[in-house]
């Protein structure tokens, strides 16, 4: 049987420390406030009037396919800033098995002269 | 072993501690979002807000109508402003305030939370921003939602380095490690102050970590200039485009307790000096004294990272914010890492002092 003592332990490795139910009675309480503090605020609204359409700027709704941002947008950031390197890698991926040996040869071919001035 | 009645107690302080802590979080948040308002006004040549001004945004908020758009999945659109608010309040009791141990570690002897977990635990109130903008159903908040992911991916990267150096130059047994026990721990990082452990090159090592960590904090905090995601003249608000009333008012608390959250944190990990034992007080006396000198260090920490940066500079896009962590904010925390381990190396090979005992501190 697990003593009450076992449940309440933290788990530990040898650097670091979290005690799961802790946390969850701190959530727990902070949920409560956060919730009596919302609790204080107008919860009605006009449903189903001009208010709740989204909000464009004043450009026209579009069909909702029309209006999707793709998720492979969220690496927009990255693409642009590092072109630099996506151009030269993407050279490189030619998709030509002979040039993905070739590129595992020349890996370990480098990885041997480090080792072998090492 | 724990005995019964010190699991009651604990759990007792906990939500004693997490109730003061919530309200503590809230009111200072505020009135530092007060502070910041009135002096950026002063700087732009502005009169600005009063500082209660916040408090008074809040009080309006609730006044407003709680609008779920169309388009919404009503109860994730609710409840993400509701986890962000409690995600950011946890936090706070992991953190030493006001000169005090970090509340979640009663009696110093058992620990319930690292800096590793504070780590997770910051991204809590970023994904419910995250969440709550793919669940609004708008174009403009799916932008500032996926904009807010880039920019967490992006200044990861070296708040990692900062917490890894600091807590291996504390924990290491070699290269002028200082060997303590539970590296990671708020209460050992608070106790064995950082730059009392450097030389020459572990104190330039350290000036570089802190630069680094004063410029992800306005990042943390989605301040200029990496507002990307909500950037108000391109898209409107970007996550927040449709939150309004009360939904809009938790997610304004939310920012203002991650301003003391993150404050809180550069105090910790370098500036964890108190009053008290300068002046040789103790009980009453030396709590106040060191809990209004902590309140101090916050102010300052937030007029450097937040007040000065946005007012100073202009927004960056998002590909830019991308660039600035990875390159030149990595490679400068690397540098302060690389710094820091060869300082341990001089201290070892060829005796170089540290500079705490140059000065005569230690």
């Amino acid at each position: 049987m697990i003593e009450i003592q076992d449940f309440l332990r933290t788990l530990a490795t040898n650097s670091g420390f979290w005690n799961p139910l802790i946390w969850g009675i701190i959530i727990f309480i902070a949920l409560l406030i956060a919730y009596i503090i919302r609790g204080r605020g107008k919860k009605e609204y006009k449903k189903q009037t001009e208010q709740t359409k989204v909000f464009l700027s004043g450009n026209p709704e579009l069909e909702k396919e029309e209006m999707h941002v793709k998720a492979s947008n969220v690496y927009w950031g990255f693409m642009e800033s590092f072109k630099w390197l996506y151009n030269g890698l993407e050279k490189m991926h030619t998709g030509n098995v002979s040039d993905y040996i070739l590129w595992f040869v020349i890996i370990l071919g480098i990885f041997f002269i480090i080792l072998g001035v090492i | 072993m724990l005995e019964l009645e010190q699991i009651i107690r604990t759990v007792m302080i906990i939500i004693l501690s997490t109730v003061a802590l919530a309200f503590f979080g809230i009111f200072f948040g505020l009135i530092y979002k007060g502070i910041d308002r009135k002096i950026s006004a002063h700087m732009q040549g502005r009169i600005g807000p009063p500082l209660r001004q916040p408090f008074r945004d809040v009080g309006k908020l609730f006044t407003k109508e709680n609008i779920i758009p169309e388009n919404a999945v009503p109860w994730v659109f609710n409840l993400a402003p509701l986890i962000g608010l409690v995600g950011t309040i946890s936090i706070l009791l992991y953190l030493p305030i006001g000169g005090f141990q970090p509340l979640a570690s009663v009696e110093g002897e058992i620990i319930f939370g690292d800096l590793i977990l504070i780590l997770y635990l910051l991204m809590i109130p970023s994904l419910a921003l995250v969440i709550g903008g793919f669940a609004s159903g708008s174009p403009y908040a799916t932008v500032g939602a996926q904009r807010e992911m880039a920019t967490m991916i992006a200044y990861e990267f070296p708040l990692a380095i900062i917490i890894i150096t600091v807590a291996w130059k504390l924990g290491s047994f070699a290269a002028g490690g200082l060997g303590v026990e539970n590296a990671f721990t708020l209460t050992a990082i608070t106790a064995n102050p950082i730059w009392n452990a450097v030389g020459p090159l572990g104190l330039i090592g350290l000036i570089l970590l802190l630069i680094v960590l004063i410029v992800v904090t306005p990042a943390e905090l989605s301040k200029i200039p990496f507002d990307a995601p909500e950037a108000e003249t391109e898209i409107g608000g970007g996550l927040l485009v449709e939150y309004s009333g009360r939904n809009l008012a938790m997610f304004y608390l939310t920012d203002a307790v991650k301003t003391v959250v993150m404050a809180s944190i550069i105090v910790a990990l370098f500036f964890p000096y108190n009053l008290s034992p300068l002046f040789g007080l103790e009980s009453y006396p030396a709590y106040i004294i060191d809990f209004t000198f902590f309140l101090i260090k916050i102010l300052i920490i937030i007029i450097f990272s937040v007040t000065l940066i946005r007012v100073a500079v202009a927004r960056l896009k998002i590909d830019q914010i991308v660039y600035t962590y990875w390159v030149p904010l990595t490679l400068i925390a690397l540098v302060g890492l690389i710094c820091i381990m060869w300082d341990g190396t001089m201290m070892e090979s060829y005796g170089w002092p540290k500079i705490a005992e140059l000065l005569g501190f230690i």
